[in-house]
């Protein structure tokens, strides 16, 4: 009897499911856990009507078109079929009904209950019952005898009992279950079934035996049992004819007997082994329909009941000893391929094994984490049931080929395979808004950002959008009638966006309720063309995008005016929008084995509009989709995957992905997931909510939303050395935005970036000392070329302490290099800027009229002192008392008290020829060797290596080494030489332009001899910085004045200021003197030479000062902290 | 020492809101709270909760053990054992009244959980009762009582206190002779 298993249908909700036939036999009914009543026209219906009978259905009946349902409201509740009017409560019990039946006339409904009690009513008349109390626990079963006489019920209490109905008494009971307590925990739900017609025998399922017992004299004359059926049977259901029986069992097999010659005649496996808990014949005997408890509907066709006995169990009886042959062989082999076997001998017109196979492999390349069918269903698009349905129908037809009646014992291990066999496509995931949860859901998240949320109900009576916004200060609630059938949505600061797919006479529209718009008319709507639909859509500021299925993306302006329309390269996956990027995702190619193929394009708008990522490849986790796309709140792309990988753009790096978080990792369970809903560089915030057991959130109750921390994936995490530099590396790709908002002409948060810098450099010391205790010298090079110049110094100081003297020296290289990269930086950076800052005359006025920056830069300056003065300080503790025996007598000859620490001997002596040059220059500069930060330390570390070291290096090698791979440009001779011009070409040029001068500046080739550099140490003096200031009314009163001369009346002029007044201008030279100034001054050396005009050389040197303090100020400030 | 000032007390006890403004952080002599974010969870006293949700300006989160299934458990445990158990928070019946009076909106089954609360509440007091009851009969010197809250311990001293205090009065009278060696009993 071979018979045709159709694909399995999902028909309700996972749960207990009952199935019958309508007398007709036309419509397939079901009822299950989610409340519902399916009437199906056959097993293709792809629409099947539902009767929603309460909020879950335990059991149901049909006969006479009246629809008898056991719901979980305690009642029993007549529906008219195929209508579906409600039609009055049959009756009620204490508890859930477990189990209602018909009588053969359909005069009486049987109900068993959870509350031990057993009804009879009369349908007519639902006053008429007849209660049958007896047992002691849940019913499980009732079943009527076909002459109304009796009733037999099955119960928790392990008992099978016939009663007597007239009398509503026991007839004969018999202990043949195991006892529970609940129908929840009963092993098996024990369907009785009288056979109809004749009503001989009750058919009573005893673990995985039917035994059947005699009417009348309740003998139990035989037991229907079958080998491979092992498991507890859970139903029987009797062919209309009475001949055959048919049973389904816990583990998913169904076998059908012949009750006569009790020879199995048909035996088939639950495709995917799950508990069958509802079956029915149709009423013509030739199908037989089953449900399980996840809620699947299942079909066998093709059961040829109605043929005449004798052949049927002659065709039973030939093939019963070939299956047990076929045992012998398969004994080994699991159920199932023993089930997939002998269906194949059975129905050759049936799904190969191979499809079976693929089938489980596609849901383990969908689903890697968690293979939930609910959740597939969710994600995937119908394209893929199309997909796998044109697929079957190929292979159909290659089982037909190939599969004969007879196959010999071996073709269950010969799978049925399709002709190719290489990578299968992808199906491709389905377009989504980010943020959202699945559209089928009736209460679902339409948009969850970092504005507010916007939720859909979609009830039968109502369907309604509810935009809520975090903060309440950006608009009140709206509650929206959702009359289109709105599917998507996006919010921002200003609008709500919500798009509808089109119907069959209405196009797809986008609707903007533009609530922060300052006329009346807040609302416009668009329609798309025919044929379009909106497949995803973003609010950028000012903009709308809309992406549709015809690969067009079409821009808005937020008022409603069409903006751009371009194409885009494949089929959209989903799109955001930040300020005035716009990131979009599509599907760049199919994919293969499981892989998404996406490309990524990234557009900015505004001013110049530009593609900043053009259609490069979107990197995802092996086998996942993308499940969540992104901005930070400071405008980054990112990325979540199914496999809960976060990745962010690192635009640092030419636009590469780096991953940033797992989220799975901080999952307790391998079901739980956390559902992502906004990043934040500053602070560090991964905004998600944890779903328990499932990716989405429910919309109540409201979830609450966690944070989680960031954590690159970089090895060795858990060493001290690990998390330092995955810190390290977090902070510079969390602080990649500060460059790229002010590059696009965003305001930044100085501070915080400043933060960050002093952050990133404290990290970079500790990796320093951590190094360095390991002895990893050529490590702690590597680091401190990340440092900047001033925490280098430190870096110096650290190796000279611990007594590494080729490391300090090294460093100390580095050092310079900074140096000088830091200067030829900013001779670039200065000229655009030069014009700006210039001032018509010298540093005082332009610190008065230079506004906010100027003053800031003050302060900073002061800071900068101060820090210094303590560095100073501390460096001069540090050295020994001889040190400073010998640096006081140099002190007695500077002029600035200051001076006095850092002047230590090796210098004096090799900076002679300087000191020369500076006392050779008394009148202009008091020639003090002033030194600069770098260089003190480098001294110090000179220093110090004395004091550790066996043998003290004289006045040769650390200092000079850095200074001998520069570049010799010019000599010492020349230098004087230099300064001569200088001075002398100092004449008033005050007209000079300042393009000229910037011209110049960039043939000034950047300065770096040896000798510039140590002139550099003459600090200014007070006598400067006034003559800078007063220069210009010097000029002004004598105009003609050669350079010297100028300098000679400044001089006088000078002197006939108070002491205080001289005082503080010395006070300011000391504040103004820095490394990085020094190096300013060597430019300005440079500049001199080549004919540079004083006064926009003052200016020059004024910015430039502002400019260098900025960095090395704030780096003394980390420095003070550090010690 | 009044009902209130317990109350009173019991507000500084934190909770979790999710507000719906944004606001730096404040700083108060009590310590520093904040930054708030719309939508994104932090920690409060409660009186600052209250009186943000009046104005309604956040949502509070009710405490992990305000919860029907906790409640159960704790209560049952209370039931069973003749000690007194350890309660979710010291001031679990102040925190319990005053969020479910001014934010029941927030906290699923309210009712449910008044009601549980009131049970452990009733147990407590009783037991508390019973205690002190056996306490006096037993003419005990002293008696040691564990996880009793502020609250438990505040309903029940000024009576207690009295009524021993009368007692001793009524003592000493009854015996003058021998007042004495009444003392050391005591």
């Amino acid at each position: 009897m071979p018979c045709e298993r159709k694909p399995m249908r999902y028909g309700h909700s996972e749960g207990h499911t009952e199935v019958c036939f309508d007398e007709s036999g036309k419509f397939i009914v079901t009822c299950g856990n989610d409340g519902d009543v399916r009437i199906w026209e056959g097993l293709d219906d792809d629409d099947p009507k539902f009767i929603t009978v309460g909020e879950k259905a335990y059991s149901l009946a049909l006969k006479k078109n009246k629809l008898v349902t056991a719901s979980s409201n305690n009642t029993v509740q007549i529906h008219t079929f195929p209508d579906g009017e409600p039609d009055g409560i049959l009756t009620r019990f204490t508890t859930n009904a477990t189990h209602v039946t018909f009588n053969s006339s359909g005069s009486r409904v049987a109900a068993g209950s959870s509350d031990f009690m057993v009804k009879v009513v009369e349908v007519s008349d639902s006053s008429q019952q007849k209660t049958l109390r007896g047992h002691e626990a849940p019913v499980l079963s009732v079943s009527f005898d076909p002459k109304d006489d009796f009733l037999a019920s099955a119960s928790c209490d392990g008992s099978v009992v016939v009663w007597n109905i007239e009398e509503q008494s026991q007839l004969i009971s018999w202990p043949l279950l195991q006892k529970t307590n609940d129908v929840s925990n009963a092993k098996s739900l024990c369907r009785l079934a009288w056979q109809p017609g004749a009503a001989k025998f009750l058919a009573v399922p005893v673990e995985t035996k039917v035994h059947l017992y005699v009417r009348g004299s309740w003998d139990h004359v035989s037991s229907l049992s079958d080998d491979l059926l092992t498991q507890l049977i859970n139903v029987v259901a009797w062919s209309p004819c009475g001949q055959y029986l048919a049973v389904g069992s816990v583990g998913g097999s169904l076998t059908v007997w012949d009750v006569n010659s009790k020879l199995c005649v048909e035996r088939q496996k639950h495709e995917k082994g799950f508990t069958v808990c509802g079956l029915a014949w149709h009423p013509s005997g030739s199908q037989l329909a089953y449900t399980d408890t996840e809620g699947c509907l299942g079909l066998l066709d093709g059961l040829r009941t109605s043929t005449s006995t004798t052949t049927t169990t002659k065709q039973a009886a030939v093939k019963k000893p070939a299956r047990d042959y076929d045992d012998l062989f398969d004994d080994d082999d699991d159920d199932r391929l023993i089930d997939e076997g002998l269906s194949d001998t059975n129905s050759p017109v049936k799904k190969p094994v191979g499809r079976d196979d693929d089938d489980d492999d596609d849901d383990d390349f969908l689903m890697p984490a968690t293979g939930r069918a609910r959740n597939r269903g969710a994600i995937l698009d119908d394209e893929h049931s199309l997909d796998t349905g044109s697929l079957k129908l190929g292979r159909d037809k290659f089982g037909d080929d190939t599969g004969s009646v007879v196959v010999p014992a071996a073709a269950p291990l010969q799978p049925l395979r399709p002709v190719y066999e290489g990578p299968m496509p992808t199906p491709p995931q389905k377009a989504f808004q980010p943020g959202s949860t699945p559209a089928h859901l009736t209460h679902r998240f339409m948009m969850w950002n970092s504005v507010g949320i916007v939720r859909d109900y979609n009830d039968e009576q109502d369907n309604a959008i509810d935009v809520e916004f975090h903060d309440t200060a950006v608009h009140h609630a709206m509650h929206l009638t959702n009359s289109l059938g709105h599917t998507i949505a996006d919010l921002s600061q200003e609008a709500v966006l919500l798009a509808c797919p089109s119907t069959d006479e209405l196009a797809s529209k986008l609707q903007c309720l533009h609530f922060s718009s300052w006329d009346t008319n807040k609302e416009w709507m668009v329609d798309m063309p025919q044929g379009e639909d909106v497949r995803a859509l973003c609010l950028g500021q000012g903009w709308v995008a809309v992406a549709t299925s015809t690969l067009m993306l079409r821009l808005f302006s937020i008022g409603g005016v069409q903006r751009e329309i371009f194409s885009l390269p494949g089929n959209v996956v989903c799109m955001v929008a930040h300020g005035e990027q716009l990131l979009i995702v599509y599907h760049r190619a199919p994919g293969f084995d499981g892989e998404q193929a996406l490309g990524v394009q990234l557009l900015q708008f505004g001013q110049r509009k530009r593609q900043l990522i053009n259609g490069e490849p979107l990197p995802l986790s092996l086998k996942s989709y993308l499940s969540w796309l992104g901005f930070t709140a400071e405008g980054t792309p990112c990325y979540v995957d199914s496999d809960g990988v976060v990745r962010m753009l690192n635009r640092s790096l030419g636009n590469t992905w780096t991953p940033v978080c797992n989220t799975r990792e901080t999952c307790k369970s391998k079901s739980d997931h956390y559902w992502v809903v906004g990043i934040h560089e500053n602070p560090q915030q991964l905004r998600c909510i944890p779903c328990k057991g499932s990716r989405y959130p429910p919309t109540l109750p409201r979830p609450a939303v966690a944070i989680l921390p960031f954590k690159l994936p970089l090895c060795q995490t858990s060493t001290e050395k690990g998390q330092m530099e995955e810190q390290f590396c977090r902070s510079v790709l969390f602080h990649n935005h500060f460059s790229f908002l002010s590059s696009s002409g965003y305001e930044i948060d100085e501070d915080a970036q400043s933060h960050s810098q002093k952050e990133q450099q404290e990290l970079l010391m500790k990796m320093f000392a951590l190094s360095c205790k390991l002895e990893r010298e050529f490590r702690c090079v590597e680091l401190a070329d990340l440092m900047t110049q001033n925490v280098v110094t430190l870096a110096i100081r650290y190796a000279s302490r611990s007594r590494r003297l080729a490391l300090a020296q090294r460093l100390s290289e580095i050092a310079l290099e900074k140096a000088n990269q830091i200067q030829k930086e900013e001779e670039e950076e200065e000229e655009p800027e030069y014009s700006n800052v210039r001032q018509p005359s010298g540093y005082g006025q332009s610190e008065v009229t230079g506004g906010r920056h100027s003053s800031r830069l003050n302060q900073e300056e002061e800071q900068g002192k101060e820090l210094r003065e303590e560095d100073g300080q501390e460096m001069e503790t540090e050295e020994a008392a001889e040190t400073r025996k010998r640096v006081n007598p140099f002190a007695k000859e500077a002029v600035s008290p200051v001076m006095q620490t850092l002047t230590p001997i090796g210098k004096v002596g090799r900076a002679n020829p300087f000191k020369v040059l500076g006392s050779g220059k008394p009148s202009s500069s008091s020639g003090q060797p002033r030194v600069t930060n770098i260089l003190d330390n480098m001294t110090s570390s000179r220093k110090s290596a004395p004091l550790g070291g066996p043998a003290g290096k004289p006045n040769k090698g650390p200092v000079l080494k850095p200074l001998a791979p520069r570049p010799k440009t010019k000599t010492q001779s020349t230098l004087l030489q230099l300064t001569g011009t200088k001075a002398s070409s100092k004449k008033t040029q005050e007209n000079t332009q300042p393009a000229a001068d910037q011209q110049k500046q960039a043939e000034v080739p950047p300065p770096a001899s040896p000798a510039d550099n140590t002139e550099n140490k003459r600090p200014k003096t007070g006598f400067q910085f006034w003559m800078e200031e007063n220069r210009k009314s010097i000029t002004a009163d004598h105009p003609g004045l050669e350079e010297t001369d100028i300098i000679k009346e400044a001089m006088g002029r000078f002197r006939t200021l108070s002491a205080e007044e001289r005082l503080s201008w010395t006070e300011r030279a000391k504040g103004q003197t820095g490394d990085a100034e020094d190096l300013k001054k060597r430019k300005r050396a440079g500049g001199g030479a080549e004919n540079e005009n004083g006064q926009a050389e003052a200016d020059e040197n004024s910015a430039k000062k502002k400019k260098s303090l900025d960095p090395s100020s704030k780096l003394s400030a980390f420095a003070f902290n550090k010690n | 020492m009044d009902a209130s000032e317990v109350e009173f007390l019991a507000e500084k006890e934190t909770v979790t809101i999710i507000p719906n403004f944004s606001l730096d952080k404040i700083y108060l002599i009590g310590g520093d709270l904040g930054p708030f974010n719309p939508s994104l969870p932090v920690d409060v006293p409660v009186w600052l909760a209250l009186n943000l949700k009046q104005r309604q300006k956040c949502r509070i989160v009710p405490p992990a053990w305000m919860d029907v299934e906790k409640l159960e458990e704790i209560r049952d445990l209370e039931r069973k054992e003749d000690t007194f158990t350890p309660v979710p928070s010291p001031y679990y019946m102040e925190l319990t009244k005053l969020l479910l009076n001014y934010a029941s909106d927030n906290i699923p089954k309210a009712d449910e959980i008044r009601t549980l609360v009131k049970d452990i509440w009733d147990t407590r007091i009783a037991k508390l009762r019973l205690s002190a009851d056996s306490f006096i009969s037993q003419l005990e010197a002293h008696a040691k009582l564990d996880n009793l809250t502020l609250m438990e311990i505040n309903t029940i001293r000024t009576f207690l206190l009295d009524s021993l205090n009368c007692m001793y009065k009524l003592r000493s009278n009854l015996q003058p002779g021998s007042s004495k060696g009444q003392f050391k009993d005591f």
